[in-house]
């Protein structure tokens, strides 16, 4: 055989030259930073910018439910980040602008999946893909044989602007105003690695709809959203945006404002622009938590930002790229393969008509369908995605998508071929049905491979699938439609804001074990762009998560009331009911009597957040202040009520005491006489734990501190209490009072430690 | 030729009943007994004909593989090996059936796991070094029917490769005597002794 050349051999006549050479830079600069010529801060958010991202693990050490073990890699001291060693695994993302994929990629993704990974590309909420377990040697190569099919990983993580996310009905839906596909794919174009987007202290989230009330696009939840419009101006049609900015998830969910009820066509790339400026100057910098556009927006004021990005807009110079692709907007229809021909008479497989319900959309088009490929838990294997690339020009040309509830669409498929399609996914064990339905449970990556997880969403998703779709055929249709999505941390990427049913993981200490659990929430609605976040009802251990889903979703089939939505169902029973109701899960019993409670879904191990890192404590514990933290969480589940009932001041003022006797509860672990004096308790809290930093978050710093202090200072100012604001303070109490148990816990552990140092056991490093 | 990213996948002879999930246990228990050497547990038990579950380390992957819906072990040797050709492959084949050997020896909910010997796949996982064509086969087959003839002990064996350039270079390789994995590493081990290399371990990582 011939000498093997290498990938950058065998594919420059292939790749992109602007992509080579981006590629070519990064490899080197991995050399560089081999030889100690690259701070390992800088490295980090220039692998970041080209995808290369960290997991869990990755500081070289794993809790094998025993012990801490440190991992056996060979890096000798070199890092790719702070506390990251080199030789550890990581993760790639893969930006894929509106989901949009071909066959000729599709193959290429499986590939590396294999030679890189493990065997799997998994679908993120947010349309990319995403390897697990991959070497960064190994990154360049991965990144050549990308470029080579048009995909880049740039900027797909990063203080950048992400992937950018489009319905993946846009083009063949009955209710769009028009196809926004071009629109994204030029924003996406626009703003990759434009100079205005290369300096924000956080990154920046994009999505695109065709119409305003579905939920494709999730416009709502985004830093940046447009929603497709026509207006008839001086007797003309024309196209535009409703525009909005400010909206995210994360910890404190925010719902984007409106920037611009009509945003004409022209204007969509300037103003992202403009605005992509305002946020790299005023944006937030130094503090992470608070540096999303939303908290600027929130901070400005949505009249005070639309002035200064106008005024921005002004100052800019022209740019042909601004327009130039809406001349060519018909380049981008997409054709069929084949005539459109309706499915009467054509012969059924078994299993067809349960699929057919679930996972088949009819066009716009008549005669054609969308189908729904389900992938569990967003996963699909290399000889899956491959055996897909070659069914899909059987059926479509190039208008695959992927979704942001990890599937996969095919478009354009004529009706009558679906039985053949069908057949075909079956063959290869991707005939499940239930798209879209309440078994087609959406997580994040959680613990399985998140450096932040605290629970195991993949693990609980993974239990909920089985349970509900073993019960699928008797569930009711009004239970079918409704959305679980799982969070393994308050972060939401697993989106559990806008589900009908969320969860995100959370821990207790019980017993004096760490103990898995979900915060339960209720009511978000992913329809309408997003249209409403949940609420928290209350903790459930990890293991009777299955039980919330059976018992809040069987009340609901009983006592809806006629064409009751579930979001009405749970405003109109109150969350006092449905805390009621939870009541009865949320004991954990001893250690002895039932220690399945203290591991997580699918993991053995004894739970434990040690693979977090958890900073170092002080503090003596007492059980007084366990109590208090009890006590704040009913004062702030009160207050919760006083919102339901629409008293939005006094759900603001309820859900400030609950955060300040959840900091007295902290401070009593060091003070036990503390008073109930508010002014002494925020006093003694700040000086013992926020200028110590005990009460500090290994990754959201003072963020959860700042809640209260905030709130605090708010309620000095007497602004008008609105619903947004109440909801805002609200989320923010129930964060502010978890991370009060985080901290406890963390004192706990040292009082521990200090009493194995009393009893003789210290660690070596004790003095 | 140099060999690198070696896998080898040895099927399970008696896969009904047997429960993905439970290698999750039992990786984690390996885990538990080492010190350092695996990374992680990876479980896909939940999609069709997959990955499995897998116990990630640094040099090489471990799973209880489902791939084309035949359940077995397969080795994923991840680093480079140095050494010539030959004791490249009597290394992976060691490990490998070692592994198996291990798990032959745990116990399990159904009873014992068994491996069958008298077949295994094995591939490259490179399609830059070994795309899968005729070339690759007359490159690789001195070596590997060396190895087979050393693992099967003379006994006839049959080597089948499929050339299709878009899947990775695999070649399934039967013997037409059963064998069990015992028996394969004896056979190893007989002949690492009569080559007078004294005995392997194969925790002895040959990586550069
Ligand atoms: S929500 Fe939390 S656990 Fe899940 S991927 Fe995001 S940061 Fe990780």
């Amino acid at each position: 055989m011939t000498a093997v050349e290498s990938w950058k051999q065998k594919l420059a006549h292939l790749m992109p030259p602007d992509l080579a050479r981006e590629i070519d830079i990064f490899e080197t600069q991995i050399e560089l930073r081999k030889q100690g010529k690259i701070d390992e801060r800088v490295f980090a958010e220039t692998r970041l910018r080209r995808g290369v991202y960290g997991q869990r693990y990755d500081n070289g050490q794993r809790h094998d439910g025993v012990r801490v073990q440190k991992l056996r890699l060979p890096s000798g001291g070199l890092t790719k980040g702070p506390e990251t060693v080199w030789d550890a695994p990581g993760m790639i993302r893969i930006k894929i602008p509106f989901g949009g994929l071909n066959p000729e990629q599709m193959e290429v993704l499986a590939d590396l999946s294999e030679e890189y990974a493990d065997g799997i590309s998994h679908v993120t909420t947010r349309q990319d893909i995403q390897y697990h377990f991959v070497h960064i040697d190994d990154t360049p190569s991965l990144m050549r044989r990308l470029a080579a099919v048009g995909i880049t990983t740039r900027e797909a993580c990063g203080n950048v602007v992400r992937n950018v996310t489009a319905c993946p009905l846009a083009g063949v839906c009955k209710d769009e105003v028009f196809d926004v596909t071009p629109y994204a794919k030029a924003c996406s174009k626009f703003l990759l690695g434009h100079p205005d987007t290369q300096d924000f202290g956080r990154k920046f989230k994009i999505a695109f709809s065709g119409c305003k009330q579905h939920p494709c696009g999730l416009t709502s939840m985004h830093d940046m959203g447009a929603i497709a419009k026509k207006k008839v101006v001086n007797g003309e049609e024309r196209r535009g945006f409703e525009f909005y900015v400010g909206g995210g998830l994360g910890a404190v969910p925010y719902r984007a404002q409106l920037f611009n009820d009509f945003l004409p066509q022209e204007e969509l790339l300037p103003i992202a622009q403009a605005a992509s400026r305002v946020f790299a100057r005023l944006g937030e910098k130094r503090n992470r938590a608070r540096a999303r556009v939303k908290f600027l927006v929130a901070n400005l004021g949505i009249d005070e930002f639309r002035r200064m990005v106008l005024e921005e807009r002004e100052k800019l110079a022209a740019d042909p790229r601004w327009t130039d692709y809406l001349s060519r907007l018909h380049e981008w229809a997409e054709k069929p393969l084949k005539p459109g021909v309706s499915l009467d008479g054509s012969e059924r497989p078994a299993g067809f008509d349960a699929w057919y319900a679930t996972n088949v959309y009819h066009q716009e088009q008549p005669g054609y369908v969308v189908a729904t490929v389900t992938l569990p838990l967003g996963d699909i294997t290399a000889d899956q995605l491959r055996a897909l690339a070659d069914i899909a020009p059987r059926f479509v040309k190039d208008t695959i998508r992927t979704t942001v509830e990890q599937n996969l669409v095919f478009r354009w498929v004529s009706e009558a071929d679906l039985p053949d399609l069908y057949k075909a996914l079956c063959q290869i064990g991707l005939g499940e049905p239930n798209a879209g339905t309440i078994v087609d449970v959406t997580a994040c990556p959680g613990t399985d491979t998140c450096k932040l997880g605290i629970a195991s969403s993949r693990g609980l998703a993974r239990k909920l699938r089985t349970h509900l779709s073993e019960a699928s055929l008797q569930l009711d249709e009004a239970v079918k439609g409704l959305r679980i999505k799982v969070s393994g941390c308050f972060n939401s990427c697993g989106q559990h804001h806008i589900a009908d049913i969320g969860f995100y993981g959370i821990s207790r200490n019980v017993n004096g074990y760490t103990v898995p659990h979900f915060q339960v929430m209720l009511g978000g609605k992913f329809k309408d762009n997003a249209g409403a976040y949940g609420l928290p009802v209350g903790a459930v251990p990890s293991k009777r998560i299955p039980e919330v889903v059976t018992l809040v979703t069987d009340r609901y089939v009983r006592e809806r009331q006629r064409g009751e939505s579930f979001q009405d169902f749970i405003s109109r029973i109150g969350k006092k009911e449905v805390k009621a109701m939870l009541d009865g899960l949320t004991k954990v019993p001893p250690h002895d009597v039932d220690p399945s409670y203290y591991s997580d879904w699918g993991d053995p191990r004894e739970f434990t957040l040690t693979d977090m890192g958890v900073g170092e404590c002080a503090g003596e514990v007492v059980s007084q202040a366990q109590f208090t933290l009890a006590a704040s969480e009913r004062e702030l589940f009160e207050a919760q009520i006083y919102f339901d009932s629409g008293d939005f001041k006094k759900a603001v003022l309820t859900a400030y005491g609950a955060m300040v006797q959840a900091a007295q509860g902290i401070v009593k672990t060091q003070h036990y006489d503390i008073s109930d004096n508010e002014e002494a308790i925020l006093s003694e809290f700040q000086q013992r734990f926020c200028d110590t930093q005990l009460f500090y978050d290994k990754y959201a710093g003072r963020q959860f501190a700042d809640y209260l202090f905030k709130a605090r200072e708010a309620l000095k100012s007497r602004g008008e209490i609105g619903e947004d604001l109440a909801l805002r303070r609200l989320q923010e109490a129930q964060l502010f009072i978890d991370a009060a148990h985080s901290c406890y816990k963390k004192l706990s552990e040292l009082q521990s430690a200090s009493r194995a140092s009393v009893a003789g056991t210290a660690s070596p490093g004790e003095g | 030729m140099d060999l690198q990213r070696i896998n080898v996948k040895f099927f399970v002879e008696n896969p009904d009943g047997i429960l993905l999930t439970d290698f999750i246990r039992i990786f984690n228990s390996w885990i538990q007994a080492s010190d350092g050497e695996y990374y992680d547990i990876a479980d896909y038990h939940h999609v069709h004909a997959g990955p499995g579950v897998l116990l990630i380390a640094h040099e090489a992957n471990i799973s209880i593989d489902n791939t084309g819906n035949r359940l077995g072990l397969l080795y994923n040797r991840k680093q480079p090996l140095s050494g010539n050709n030959q004791e490249k492959l009597d290394f992976v084949f060691r490990s490998a059936l070692e592994f198996c050997r291990r798990i032959e020896e745990e116990p399990a909910p159904q009873g014992k796991i068994k491996f069958g010997g008298n077949e295994f796949l094995f591939l490259i996982n490179d399609r830059l070094l070994a795309p899968n064509s005729a070339a690759t086969f007359r490159a690789v087959s001195p070596d590997l029917e060396k190895i087979a003839k050393t693992l099967y002990a003379g006994a006839e064996f049959l080597m089948d490769h499929r050339n299709d350039a878009r899947e990775i270079f695999a070649v399934k390789v039967k013997s037409l005597v059963h064998f069990e994995v015992l028996e394969l590493l004896h056979n190893l081990q007989d002949h690492g002794e009569l080559k007078k290399e004294g005995s392997w371990d194969t925790t002895r990582s040959l990586s550069k």
